[in-house]
Order: structure tokens, then C-alpha cells, then sequence
């Protein structure tokens, strides 16, 4: 299944000009644990699809939240010339797709 | 008898028997603050109203023109609007990060705006304002000693940088705001703040666990944002000595266990833990209970102080002027080749302006409905139907940034290539003139730690009596 199929909330957003979170919610605790447990969503997997090292990523599981946290290096700083989105607000879709 | 006065005697006097009720009346003020939550927060006899007003979201440009990011009249709007509202009920009205980024600039036209409004309106009241920038000397005397450190692998700081900068900001904490309460005051304007100091500074200076205190600002800074629906409406904290309550001011949001926990993760790295200037709030043993549909209860944050403090510092550099070309396309043969099509122009123009002038300036492109939008590269299998091109030239005058657009425009409409069919014109532009001169380009110079041993002097506070 992919997960914008069944996250109810898949988003971006600057924390800090250096960096972006993605912010996944599940609707329940079952769909959170299948994510949670899942390989899909490791640094290996994610690192890729935002071009740097899965070192420079840190995947905080969120249960209270029933929310995955990913933390991405910016590699334009936000608001340097050059940068596409001042807010990071448009930086989730490259995981809408990633099969859990 | 001011309204700090008269809140901080209330609770001397009620010796920790009552809660306190801290409304957060706006996450952004400026942007419009609406009124039927605001009004419904008021009867709830609040002790205090706090309004955020800036943030480093929106990008270094209003930190180093010292604009606001707000439009005059929302601004004044909103301004008026909490201003009445506080005076109203003799409490204390605390407004942090001034005019969207809280520099000297931003908290003059602030400031401007509410004298002007209490002339208006003839109002009374002490004014207690918090200066937030940073002293060069004192900045450049903290990097000789080692204490600037980077935030998030910053390149370190030097004093030429410094220099460079026109505007540097710290992000004071409770302390200043603390300060401002104890001298007597009905309204505190404050540049650059955290936004948490903003709410957590006078219950924690009344007896209340800094801890939950920290974590109700945390929250309430954003008003109703942590509900479902989240939204921008007045939001009212009842803090007590164990833990707050949460209750949107808007009928229709709901403040739920689940909505509050996860907004911990909002522009957050880190959901457990939240770095303060004078200590650490640790949430890792919240809990969040629903009371009833719209109100929840949380419980368990611990605040550590810091044993030094550090207070985040940011700045902003001019870096050129800008000036942006606006155009479209719908050609499926310019769309396929228009990587190689722009680099070609730009050669072209290259040749033309640099003939008797220095390469001087950068141009760049975002073709939107290709790769405009995301940060790391596109693939993908068909060419969209239409897409839009914006050209960006940064030059060290804008009489250069204009005349690079300019040049690249007439260029690359009439650029001639292989396979061309179009040859009327390569781009389709809504209007004219389609080059846009934007104004001054800057970047985010300073964003690191500072050393402070005198938090006092960092951030000094004037009264003023209107």
C-alpha cells in the first residue's frame, strides 16, 4: 500500500533555515505501527530520494503522536539564492508513493 | 497601578491557590487576528494575552531590509485590536519578535504604530520595550573567546560577517520579559523572542513549574493550531501547579490528546526535547488527557535550567539586487529542449552585457511544471502540456539585475534552435513589462549560538509612559 493511502497527514516544514522535517500521522495506532515497523521508512531508504547520506538523516518514531518524524539537511540554506522553497513546505512528495 | 503590577500582587495574594489563564490571542499578529474567538478569550478573564509577531520561517529578507512582513493595515488591525483588549481587563499585553523579524527597524515601526493607535484612541498606559539586537562588539569579543557556536553546521563566524550583516538579532527568554513585568508595565513590545518567553515568563515568575509552563507557551504560541481543525483563533491555557488545560476560543476547534501530542512536532527536529536560552523543556513524559471533545489535559513536562546561557543569534547579508523575468511556455519542442535552450541564452546574453562590464551577476532558472518546486532532482517520463520559467538574475545594482532580465527576455523569445516551429516567439508572457525588479537580495549570515553572560545588558528595556 502507499502512504498517502493511508497517513492522514504527510507533511514538510523548515525547522530552523538549515534544515526540513517530514511530519508522517496515522489515523490509528494500528496503521502507525505498521509504518513504524515497516523497512520503508529507515534513513537507508529515505536518504535517496532527498540526495545525501543516510548518515545526515534521523528518524524520530513518535507514538504519543502517532507520528513518524524524519529530520533532512537543506542543502540550500532557506531563503539563499538558489532555493526553491523559503518554507519547506512542499518537500513531502518524493515519500507519497513509498510502499509500506 | 499597572497590569503587571496588579497580576503579579493577585497571585502574591492567592498564594498558589489559583490557576492561571494566559489567552494566546495570535501565532502570527498581522495576519489578522479573528474576532469572535478573540472576544470569547476576553470573558474568560484571562490574566495575561500574548501575541507572537515574528519568526526566521519567512526567509532572511525582512531581517535584513528591516520590513515587515505584514501589511500596514492587518498590522494595525491587529495591534488595535489586542491593544483594547488588554487594556480593557487591566492585564498584561506581551507581544514578542516585533514587526516579523524583531530588529531595531521592525520594533521602531511597531512601536510607531502603537503610539499612533493610543493618540487615536487616547489610551493610557506604560509601555515596556525590549531591544533584541546584538552588538557587533560584544558579538566579535564572543568569537574571540570561543563562545559563538554553529546551529545545524553553520559555517563558523568571523567579524567579517558580522560586519557584513545588516540586522543581528538574539532570541531573548523569560528573563527580559521577566524583567519588564517586575519594573511595572501594561504592554510589552519585545524584539527578537522566543515565542515560548512570550507566555511561559509571568507564570513562571508567579510560582508556577516552569516545565509546564514552557510546554503550555510551546503550544499556545501557534493559538489554535494545535487542534482539529487547526485554525488561527484565540486559544485559552489554564495553567495550574501540576499541568494546563487547552480550550480553543473557536466552537468548531477541538483541542484532542492526539492533536495536541503531535503538534510537539511542528518546525520541531525534535519532539522530546526543546532548547530554551535558559534551559532544556524535556517532554519525553508528557501525557495528554482529553477533559471532554474540546478540551485536553496535559501533564508531565520537566524543565532543567541551563547552566550557561546560550542565546540563538541570526543575521542577515545583502547579497545583491534581484530582479526575475516572468514567462511561459506550452511549445512540447521548447519544453523537451529547455535545459539546453536557457544555457545557450545565457551565453548569448553573457556576451552582450559582459562586453564591456565584468560577469558580474548570477542569472538562474525554476521551470515550474518540470523542476521549480523540489529541492532534489525530478524524473519523470512525459513533458508537461505547459511551464512556466522564472529567470532570476542577482546583480550588484538594480539597474544591472534589470538590464541582465531584460536582455535574457528578449533573448530567449526569440531564440532560434533545431526543429523550431514557433517562430514568432518562444515564450507567452501574462503581461507587461514581465520583468519584475524585486529589490534588495539577501541570505542568512549569522544563525548560531552565543555565549551570554549578562542577559540583562544583552537586551535592554526602556518604559515609556503614553
Amino acid at each position: 500500500m502507499l502512504l498517502q493511502d493511508f497517513a492522514q497527514v504527510v507533511r514538510s516544514k523548515n525547522a530552523g533555515p538549515r534544515r526540513f522535517t517530514l511530519d508522517i500521522i496515522f489515523r490509528n495506532d494500528a496503521d502507525y505501527q505498521r509504518a513504524a515497523q515497516s523497512e520503508a521508512l529507515t534513513a537507508e531508504k529515505i536518504a535517496p530520494l532527498y540526495g545525501v547520506a543516510a548518515d545526515r538523516i534521523t528518524v524520530i518514531n513518535y507514538p504519543l503522536g502517532r507520528a513518524i518524524k524524519i529530520v533532512v539537511p537543506r542543502q540550500i540554506m532557506s531563503g539563499d539564492p538558489g532555493d526553491r522553497d523559503v518554507y519547506g513546505a512542499q518537500q513531502h512528495t518524493p515519500l507519497l508513493r513509498l510502499e509500506i | 497601578m499597572t497590569a503587571s503590577a496588579r497580576i503579579l500582587d493577585h497571585f502574591a495574594k492567592s498564594n498558589g491557590s489559583e490557576p492561571i489563564r494566559v489567552l494566546g490571542a495570535s501565532g502570527q499578529l498581522g495576519y489578522g487576528v479573528p474576532t469572535p474567538a478573540f472576544t470569547a478569550g476576553l470573558e474568560r478573564k484571562p490574566h495575561l494575552i500574548g501575541c507572537d509577531m515574528g519568526s526566521i520561517d519567512p526567509g532572511p529578507y525582512y531581517l535584513g531590509s528591516g520590513e515587515l512582513a505584514t501589511a500596514p493595515a492587518a498590522t494595525r488591525r491587529d495591534l488595535r485590536k489586542v491593544l483594547l483588549g488588554a487594556l480593557k481587563l487591566k492585564i498584561p499585553l506581551v507581544i514578542g519578535s516585533a514587526g516579523s523579524a524583531g530588529a531595531r527597524p521592525h520594533l521602531e515601526k511597531t512601536l510607531a504604530i502603537v503610539r499612533e493607535i493610543a493618540r487615536e484612541e487616547g489610551l493610557h498606559f506604560k509601555l515596556g520595550v525590549l531591544r533584541a539586537d546584538i552588538d557587533r562588539n560584544v558579538l566579535k569579543a564572543a568569537i574571540r573567546s570561543n563562545g559563538v557556536a554553529s546551529i545545524d553546521d553553520m559555517p563558523a563566524l568571523d567579524a567579517a560577517e558580522v560586519d557584513a550583516a545588516a540586522n543581528i538579532v538574539g532570541q531573548m527568554g523569560m528573563s527580559a520579559f521577566q524583567r519588564a513585568l517586575q519594573a511595572g508595565v501594561d504592554v510589552i513590545i519585545a524584539g527578537r523572542a522566543c515565542d515560548t518567553a512570550i507566555f511561559a515568563s509571568l507564570p513562571s515568575m508567579v510560582g508556577f513549574p516552569t516545565g509546564p509552563a514552557q510546554h503550555m507557551a510551546k503550544i499556545i504560541e501557534c493559538a489554535s493550531l494545535c487542534c482539529v481543525p487547526g485554525g488561527r483563533d484565540s486559544i485559552l491555557a489554564t495553567l495550574d501547579h501540576e499541568g494546563f488545560v487547552l480550550e480553543s476560543m473557536a466552537p468548531q476547534r477541538r483541542a484532542t490528546p492526539v492533536s495536541v501530542a503531535a503538534h510537539s512536532l511542528y518546525e520541531q527536529s525534535d519532539p522530546f526535547t526543546v532548547q530554551e536560552p535558559e534551559g532544556k523543556l524535556d517532554l519525553g513524559r508528557a501525557t495528554y488527557n482529553a477533559i471532554d471533545d474540546r478540551r485536553t489535559r496535559v501533564v508531565g513536562a520537566v524543565w532543567e535550567d541551563a547552566r550557561e546561557p546560550w542565546v540563538k543569534i541570526e543575521g542577515a547579508r545583502q547579497v545583491g539586487e534581484r530582479a526575475i523575468l516572468l514567462c511561459g511556455t506550452a511549445d512540447p519542442r521548447f519544453i523537451a529542449k529547455h535545459e539546453q535552450l536557457l544555457k545557450e541564452v545565457e551565453g548569448v546574453v553573457r556576451d552582450l552585457v559582459c562586453e564591456d562590464a565584468a560577469e558580474d551577476y548570477t542569472l538562474s532558472w525554476r521551470v515550474y511544471g518540470v523542476n521549480g518546486v523540489r529541492m532534489t532532482p525530478v524524473t519523470q517520463n512525459t513533458e508537461p502540456a505547459e511551464a512556466f520559467i522564472m529567470g532570476e538574475c542577482i546583480a550588484p545594482t538594480a539597474a544591472r539585475a534589470a538590464e541582465v532580465v531584460r536582455t535574457t527576455k528578449q533573448y530567449l523569445l526569440h531564440h532560434g534552435y533545431e526543429g523550431r516551429l514557433s517562430t514568432g516567439g518562444n515564450l507567452a508572457f501574462p503581461f507587461t513589462p514581465p520583468e519584475v525588479s524585486v529589490g534588495p537580495a539577501y541570505r542568512f549570515n549569522v544563525y548560531h549560538l552565543m555565549r551570554a553572560d549578562d542577559l540583562d545588558a544583552l537586551f535592554p528595556l526602556d518604559i515609556e509612559t503614553l
